[in-house]
């Protein structure tokens, strides 16, 4: 195949207060015309940086020292600005990372794309501008939103823009910066399924970055796997997931948590990558199972093996050699007795905003966001609240926590009724329910030293603390003493969430709600926390609520899940059960989308937008996105409980039926060709 | 909020503030020592005369009512007489105020590129010597005091090099080049006053953008620079520095009050101090009304801008 852009022994490195620190080094890979590649590894790898160089971009304080990214012969690294301003989003175009800050705020949609064709000139023949846009954004499955600002637009649709945009020009190659990491699974996949399908449409090469292998699994025609900025790995996806070569692509792959209702023997990564700690050879080193010394002291380059793959090892014989990940069936200790109840929420109903004066006057009620939810918990049970993004799950957890008083119902804690907000609750009360919020590096006080961030909140709950108790719940999450004089800035984004986990231990709460609080992580990092909060759950007894959108990680921590779509609860059921026989057509949707390891030709059954918008509160939330709609029905009556087993779903389909009958194999299909025909129209 | 919601909304506090306000000022003058009629009639007037005047001035009457009858008066645009002249108010103040319209505006416009040219180059060159030089002149100024930095200009340009006039008096026979060549010094001094502050703001917001995802996504689009520059960053960068421009109006009110002085310019400004100095209540009353209302309503339209400016701020939530 035809090359298209080929990087030679790239070094870059970046410069700080403390001199200069290799990010990138000897990173040597091609693409072919029409291929894609993904390139993976855990943040801080230098996967972005080299992703950026191909647009011939890096931020102000990089120094590339050494190599060349050829494009069509040219070499990016050499090109001056105007030359560059040509090629960029022409030949080839960016898909950022978070859409919601990359599209201009002040600017209509449309109007950013139009600037795109407009810089370029690539306004195809006949064809008018607002044709072009709108065709554009047909393309990516969305109605014309020319005159949407982006804030308008959920992150999906938003997303949607920026590949509208992207694509706008036909580039050659695509450079797609993590661009699914913020979306929910079922937006995620149905992101995936339109890159795949515009790539066979257009044929243009991509380059993938992203820290989640199991999406390579679904797009990736090699990928290229990256530690503390060398590629230790180069191989197809499918080679690579079945039979990792490198210490570090094997620990990544365990890593992953995976839907099939078992766990890995193999073991996931330890330790973190740290630049400080890196020896002269081998840079996995400290954190590799196979190491011996001689990998301490030789440094490994990426040498060709068998089978049109590359690998930086030089034990990678033993490490690829069979010891199969045996699945061992997941033994969990059974609930001997129903432990006493801790948490109930009852009819909860929640609303952002008050009605105003007028509003009362003219007898407006403000829309709910969340309607009639009941909710129990026990005393050390793990309870996950999942859906996607909007649906509620924060809001619940913020009503729950006080900072939303209740439009209604009840919620308490211990059988006592907790007052709806935190200014009335009492310290005791405040003291049993601890939060831990999504994103460590925002709930942690820069200027404060870590000792200081954990003392003022047994302070605060006049909580006695021996010599030892900082040190103690520093142990409970893994941590060390070292740790207490450092500031959080000095922590990777997993320890950070650890101290942020061993703040809410240390006052010893009955109860944690923990508000996607893996989200931000790396996946082997993300795996590590997962392991913590299991062994806190057996240690002491703590309950949790588990807010997530991740189906497979919750499966490795809850005992019942709670599925929400748009504000009301579809199905409560014990976890087990969940993902043998979801039942509800929502939770089938959700564990579709969970991506697994294999490509699997997934085939979104959602339209981009949701065509029918049932009147919140009259329906069912699901009608005109439900597979197994029946007639008017859904829209217009409210569906009812039925028990099942281990909790509750709510649906016009009775338990038994919706449990005999899968979805047959037309219905896939159809589902299918409509889908295409949305990209088409 | 929807636009007219928002925009009713702000307008009925603007109306809110200026009538405390014109209570407050009312408050004021009332505590203030000694009597009108006596100071009109001076110290010898017979206590007949003084009473008969008070009661033409309704003087005689409680302070509520006459705070009424002020007010409304002044709402239906009767400003009153001026005490020390006799004149109508209306009619002292017409011309002076077109004057400090005319030195407002032109300061205003030099202001504007004054803040923004400086605040772009810094923002596009930061950490380099152009950045810095920039910077340490706008502290440099940001330090002196307005009467200060007149009086420097006036020496600069009316003395050492005598390329304008010292003196800012114009008069409705002038010319308009008359009336520019006179209005240079002040402007200058006024814009210079009010740029420094809004220079290092819009420095600091525009850098912000700058760095922002969408400056980088619009430069990786293949955008020119003046685009990127122009398009995407700078309609963003501009907000904070919309709400110090309209903080800056306010000083403009002050501002001009000490560079009329020092500039003898014929305007609103020297106008208040006459009042003052004289304790023409009327006047000064009229006066401080006119510059907290041009106050208020600069801040108005700042907000109006800002939401005009970030369509977030406009749909609700």
């Amino acid at each position: 195949m035809q090359k298209l852009i080929e990087v030679r022994n790239l070094n870059i490195a970046y410069g700080g207060a403390a001199g200069w620190t290799n990010v990138v080094q000897g990173v040597s890979f091609e693409i072919a015309r029409g291929e894609a590649f993904g390139l993976v590894g855990e943040s801080g790898c230098g996967k972005s940086t080299v992703a950026y160089r191909m647009l011939g971009y890096g931020t102000i304080n990089s120094f590339v020292q050494t190599g060349e990214v050829l494009f069509d012969g040219t070499d990016l690294l050499k090109l001056d600005a105007t030359s560059l301003t040509r090629l960029r989003g022409n030949r080839i175009a960016l898909v950022p990372q978070n859409p919601t800050t990359s599209l201009s705020p002040g600017m209509r949609v449309g109007s950013q794309v139009r600037e795109m064709i407009a810089t370029h000139k690539a306004l195809p023949d006949g064809m008018t501008m607002g044709q072009r846009i709108v065709e554009l954004f047909a393309l990516v499955g969305l109605p014309d939103v020319s005159h949407r600002y982006p804030h308008e637009l959920s992150g999906g649709q938003q997303q949607r823009v920026t590949i509208a945009m992207a694509v706008a020009c036909n580039p050659d190659l695509l450079v797609l910066d993590e661009p699914t990491t913020g979306l929910d699974a079922t937006t995620q996949r149905q992101i995936i399924q339109l890159l795949s399908d515009l790539r066979t449409r257009i044929g243009m090469a991509m380059l993938y970055v992203t820290h989640d292998l199991a999406l390579l699994a679904q797009i990736a025609d090699r990928v290229g796997v990256m530690y503390a900025g060398q590629l230790v790995e180069v191989a197809s996806g499918d080679t690579l997931l079945s039979a990792p070569a490198h210490p570090y692509s094997r620990g990544l792959i365990a890593s992953i948590p995976t839907m099939d209702g078992a766990k890995r023997q193999a073991r996931g990564l330890r330790g973190v990558l740290r630049r400080d700690q890196m020896s002269t050879g081998c840079k996995f080193e400290p954190r590799c199972d196979f190491a011996t010394t001689a990998c301490r002291t030789t440094p490994q380059v990426l040498e060709p093996i068998a089978g049109a793959r590359s690998v930086a090892c030089i034990r990678w014989q033993e490490v690829a050699a069979p010891q199969p990940l045996t699945l061992v069936a997941r033994t969990d200790g059974e609930v001997s007795a129903k432990p006493e109840r801790l948490l109930s929420v009852a009819d909860l109903t929640l609303s952002y905003r008050k009605p105003s004066l007028v509003d009362k006057l003219l007898g407006r009620t403000n829309p709910s966001v969340v309607r009639d939810i009941d909710l129990e918990l026990c005393a050390g049970e793990v309870v996950a609240l999942v859906g996607e993004s909007g649906s509620g799950k924060s809001t619940i957890a913020r009503a729950i926590s006080g900072r939303l008083p209740p439009r209604a119902g009840l919620i308490s804690l211990e059988g006592g009724l907790l007052p709806p907000t935190v200014k009335d609750r009492s310290v005791e009360q405040l003291r049993q329910i601890q939060y831990i919020f999504q994103n460590p590096d925002a709930s942690l006080n820069p200027r404060r030293r870590i000792r200081s961030i954990l003392t003022r909140p047994l302070n605060h709950f006049g909580l006695e603390a021996g010599e030892n108790t900082l040190e103690a719940v520093l142990e409970n999450v893994g941590l060390h003493a070292g740790y207490l004089d450092r500031f959080p800035e000095q922590l990777s984004g997993g320890e950070r969430q650890r101290i942020a986990i061993a703040r809410a231990l240390l006052v010893n709460p009955k109860l944690l709600i923990c508000d996607e609080i893996l989200s931000a992580l790396d996946v082997s990092v993300q795996a590590r926390i997962v392991e913590l909060l299991r062994s806190l759950k057996e240690k002491h007894a703590v309950a949790m609520l588990f807010i997530s959108h991740d189906l497979a990680v919750v499966q490795q921590l809850a005992d019942r899940v709670a599925v929400l779509y748009r504000g009301e609860l579809m199905q409560m059921s014990d976890t087990a059960s969940l993902l043998s026989a979801p039942l509800h057509p929502y939770t089938e949707i959700l564990l579709e989308a969970a991506p697994g390891l294999k490509k699997d030709g997934y085939v979104s059954r959602l339209p981009a937008m949701p065509a029918s918008k049932a009147a919140p509160g009259v329906g069912c939330p699901l009608a005109g996105r439900c597979p197994r709609q029946v007639g008017s029905l859904c829209a217009d009556v409210r569906p009812p409980l039925h028990a099942t087993g281990g909790g509750f779903i709510r649906c016009h389909i009775p338990a038994d039926e919706l449990a005999s009958r899968t979805v047959s194999p037309e219905h896939k299909r159809s589902a299918g060709t409509d889908g295409i025909r949305v990209l088409n129209s | 909020m929807s636009i007219p919601r928002l925009l009713a909304s702000r307008v009925l506090f603007s109306a809110l503030t200026l009538f405390l306000v014109s209570i407050l000022i009312f408050l004021i003058l009332e505590a203030l020592p000694g009597d009108v009629a006596t100071r009109i009639l001076g110290r010898d007037a017979t206590a007949k005369a003084l009473a008969v005047l008070r009661g033409q001035l309704h003087l005689d009457q409680p302070a509520l009512v006459r705070y009424l009858h002020w007010l409304g008066d002044f709402l239906r645009g009767d400003l009153g007489v001026s005490i020390a002249t006799g004149r109508s108010i209306a009619d002292v103040l017409g011309p002076r105020i077109v004057n400090t319209l005319l030195l407002s505006l032109f300061a205003f416009t030099i202001y504007l590129v004054l803040a923004l040219v400086p605040a772009i180059i810094q923002a596009v060159n930061r950490g380099k010597a152009v950045d810095n030089v920039i910077s340490v002149i706008t502290l440099l100024l940001l330090s002196l005091p307005d009467f200060l930095l007149a009086t420097i200009l006036l020496f600069l340009f009316a003395v050492a090099v005598p390329i304008l006039p010292a003196l800012a008096t114009i008069s409705e026979a002038s010319t308009w080049q008359e009336m520019l060549r006179a209005m240079v010094l002040p402007a200058v001094t006024l814009a210079i006053m009010m740029a420094v502050y809004a220079i290092r703001v819009l420095r600091d917001s525009l850098i912000e953008v700058l760095r922002s995802d969408y400056v980088r996504l619009a430069e990786l689009k293949g955008l020119r620079p003046r685009a990127v520059l122009f398009r995407h960053a700078l309609p963003n960068a501009i907000v904070p520095a919309l709400n110090v421009t309209a903080l800056n109006l306010g000083f403009l009110i002050g501002g001009v009050v000490i560079v009329e002085r020092v500039f003898s310019y014929p305007g609103f400004g020297t106008l208040l101090i006459d009042a003052l100095q004289l304790r023409d209540i009327p006047l000064i009353k009229a006066t401080v009304m006119i510059s907290a209302a041009v106050y208020v309503g600069a801040n108005l339209v700042a907000d109006i801008l800002a939401v005009l400016l970030q369509p977030r701020l406009r749909t609700s939530r």
